[in-house]
């Protein structure tokens, strides 16, 4: 009896251990990833990205987390050393503080491993080397255009202005027919700002100053930074061409700004790439048909091509305390490694998100792209690529002045500040931000 | 058993001793560490240098914190009026009526239980240039409300206060009711005899009556307007130009938006004082014998 129960016991223990064993060598590892969350993105993510990426991989399982506001929810995860393995952040002046507090991982040896920075557009690559080393990739990647009612255009004769004069007598022969310029509107999003001081200061200033001013070879209170803000009020506030003036500016929301511009309430609008998809639906509903344009050039010192500002819409990054940052890496380069797969995802979302800064080539798009759409895309890629670009405040500017440019933009407009006084300000605060060695990097020009 | 432990003077401390534990974890330890980090560099990640008063230095110059306090002193002010003044007025018409008086007290309290969320969206609504009151009386062809209350530097303080006090004077009202239905009966019945008006029975048996109550309304209305946010943060963000930005919002700002944590705690701590006069105001006049 002694003899049988040492056998099942025996018995019950190899099986024990061997299934422990078992499920130890050949359990995947799961990488966690915290991505920000938005409901028209997320199912495609999950299907396209997660679901695919397991059904392809025994080895590594990934999950994904959607967060709101993942700004605010990674910060104390971080900080007590916890969080996913992968995590989003809005932008690389958030990603320099991450690194100084060294709670992000170097991905470059996994950059040199995989070869990443062939795959990577190189602005888009060098925008997450920091110190040498790189520790973001970008998402997504945007720029500010401006989209047109072409049947208005048309039926009134109008074409594309190409410098200010043209610009100023475009919009006269508009607002002699009752129209708005252009429409737009910063109600839930105050940052919007930014958006057109990055407009002026790279059409008007110019690239190249922009660039010498944020490597600290200019001073932002040169003229010509002046000049632009200057030029930006009167746009605004005397000549009333966002939305009619303003007051209605800051009056209108995102859904309001896209229906005045469908509605020929506004003949432009002046946007971010992002407003690519939400045009193409709302026109698909009109009978008028729209396009785009890039920005015009409005002083010679801007150069005499119309130049594309650069920018990354969030970037991705491993957790310095993830325990599995191997594994994380390996998911990252299955996402940079299939062009055509991140254009399907890209493209779904109407190209407003994780049109990841890779080298598309025309094999790779949908034969059912929208033409100017991918005249976007290519147009982007050759002029960016000949050096014909220039800088946005979201992407180049270090967190203190990045928002003392859309918050004291107001006070520009409010006529409270000089423009004089509002370009001191953000010299003053560059300054700091070069002393406290909290720049973010810009790239060789 | 010890004797400690059966004390009867001590067993209402120790019911109290898990909730002080867990105040002084998620408040008292937070302060403390806020009073250390105004002395310092901090963004919220890195390295913590230490500053010496260097932040306070900055904070008096700061032309928007200056702007943010005094608007904060507006606040008060208004909160300490308007919906006061208001809430006791229909408290005490409340007390007359028999039939239908739940009703009112719902519909009056009920924008004290909607999120506030909600209440800004309802209030953008309406004072949308387009879709709002002012689209609709330009379809009259009247010029009214064209422009949004909340997008002019003028009025944008005044009208996010005016959102913010609709949905709370139902609450005062609740509670100066509550205060007038512990008033004696007789009272009245004798001014009543001595042919006392309303507006007499009001003025010297109501209001000396609910006093305490009253006092401390006042006292709650002073404290919860110094971290006042959610409202303007929702609204305007403290725009357009800083017109409507107050201490909170600042300090979020500074703490959020710019990464400057010790200068924020600076912000903070400047609140924590102005509190805590205030706090000590109240108990120097309980003190004086003054019923608070």
């Amino acid at each position: 009896m002694e003899g049988m129960m040492n056998k099942i016991f025996n018995f019950f223990l190899s099986f024990v251990l061997t299934a422990f064993f078992a499920t130890s060598t050949f359990a995947a590892t799961k990488v966690v990833w915290w991505m920000e969350s938005d409901a028209t993105t997320d199912p495609v993510v999950q299907e396209f990205f997660v679901d695919a990426f397991n059904a392809e991989h025994d080895d590594i399982e990934l999950e994904v987390v959607f967060k709101e506001d993942i700004n605010d929810t990674i910060r104390p995860a971080l900080l007590s050393g916890s969080g996913p393995d992968i995590f989003d952040t809005p932008g690389a002046s958030y990603i320099k503080i991450y690194q100084d507090a060294g709670l992000v991982k170097s991905l470059q040896e996994y950059a040199d491993q995989y070869g990443w920075q062939d795959k990577l557009l190189e602005w888009a690559y060098n925008s997450g080397v920091f110190n040498g080393e790189l520790y973001s990739i970008p998402k997504n990647y945007e720029t500010m255009i401006y989209f047109y009612n072409k049947t208005l255009f048309e039926e009134n004769g109008w074409s594309l202005p190409n410098n200010l004069e043209e610009v100023e007598a475009l919009a006269a022969k508009i607002k002699a027919k009752g129209m708005n310029p252009y429409a737009y509107g910063s109600t839930g999003w105050q940052p919007t700002h930014e958006h057109l001081v990055g407009n002026y200061f790279n059409t008007y200033a110019g690239p190249d100053n922009v660039y010498k001013a944020l490597i600290g070879e200019k001073k932002w209170t040169d003229p010509e930074f002046v000049e632009s803000i200057e030029l930006l009020r009167k746009h605004m506030v005397d000549d009333g061409y966002w939305s009619g003036g303003l007051e209605t500016y800051y009056s209108l929301g995102w859904d309001d700004f896209n229906g005045e511009f469908v509605n020929r309430e506004s003949a432009m609008l002046m946007i971010g790439t992002w407003g690519f998809n939400v045009t193409a639906t709302n026109f698909a509903e009109s009978s008028d048909d729209w396009d785009w344009a890039a920005l015009p050039i409005l002083h010679p010192q801007a150069g005499d091509k119309p130049n594309y500002q650069l920018a990354t819409g969030g970037t991705m990054s491993v957790n310095a305390a993830s325990k599995n940052p191997e594994a994380a890496a390996k998911v990252i380069d299955w996402i940079l490694s299939d062009r055509a797969r991140v254009l399907n995802v890209t493209g779904q979302l109407g190209y407003g998100a994780w049109l990841m800064p890779l080298h598309y080539e025309d094999s790779d798009f949908d034969p059912n792209i929208d033409p100017r759409q991918k005249r976007f895309l290519t147009e982007f890629a050759e002029a960016t690529g000949t050096g014909n670009y220039g800088y946005t405040t979201w992407t180049f500017y270090p967190n203190d002045p990045g928002v003392h440019i859309w918050k004291d933009m107001e006070v520009v407009w409010a006529g409270d500040i000089t423009p004089l006084e509002f370009m001191e300000e953000s010299q003053r605060l560059w300054d700091k931000a070069r002393a406290d060695d909290a720049l973010v990097p810009v790239g060789k020009r | 058993m010890p004797k400690f432990l059966t004390n009867i003077n001590a067993i209402s401390w120790y019911f109290l001793m898990p909730v002080l534990f867990i105040h002084f974890f998620v408040i008292a330890f937070p302060s403390i560490l806020s009073l250390l980090l105004c002395l310092t560099d901090w963004n919220g990640f890195g390295k913590i240098n230490y500053v010496g008063l260097e932040n306070f230095e900055e904070l008096f110059r700061d032309r928007i914190f200056k702007k943010a306090v005094y608007h904060n002193f507006i606040w008060t002010i208004m909160f300490l009026t308007i919906p006061v003044i208001v809430a006791l007025i229909i408290a005490y018409l409340l007390t007359g009526i028999k039939r239908g008086q739940l009703f009112y007290r719902l519909v009056y309290f009920f924008p004290y239980i909607l999120a506030s969320i909600v209440n800004c969206l309802i209030w953008r609504y309406i004072f949308h240039p387009k879709h709002g009151l002012g689209g609709w009386f330009e379809n009259q062809g009247i010029d009214f409300l064209s422009k949004s209350p909340f997008a002019m530097k003028e009025t944008a303080l005044y009208a996010v206060a005016w959102v913010d006090m609709w949905h709370f004077w139902g609450f005062l009202v609740i509670i100066y009711l509550t205060g007038m239905y512990q008033v004696d009966e007789s009272l009245y019945e004798a001014a009543d005899i001595e042919g006392a008006t309303k507006f007499q029975k009001f003025r010297y048996i109501t209001i000396p009556m609910i006093r305490p109550i009253f006092i401390l309304s006042l006292i709650i209305i002073i404290i919860w307007s110094v971290p006042t946010f959610d409202y303007v943060y929702i609204l305007t963000m403290g725009g357009p130009a800083y017109s409507s930005e107050v201490v909170a919002n600042h300090l979020y700002s500074q703490a959020f938006q710019r990464m400057n944590v010790g200068y924020a705690s600076t912000i903070g701590v400047m609140m924590f004082f102005y509190v805590g006069i205030i706090v000590g105001f109240f108990a120097l006049l309980r003190r004086l014998g003054w019923e608070v």
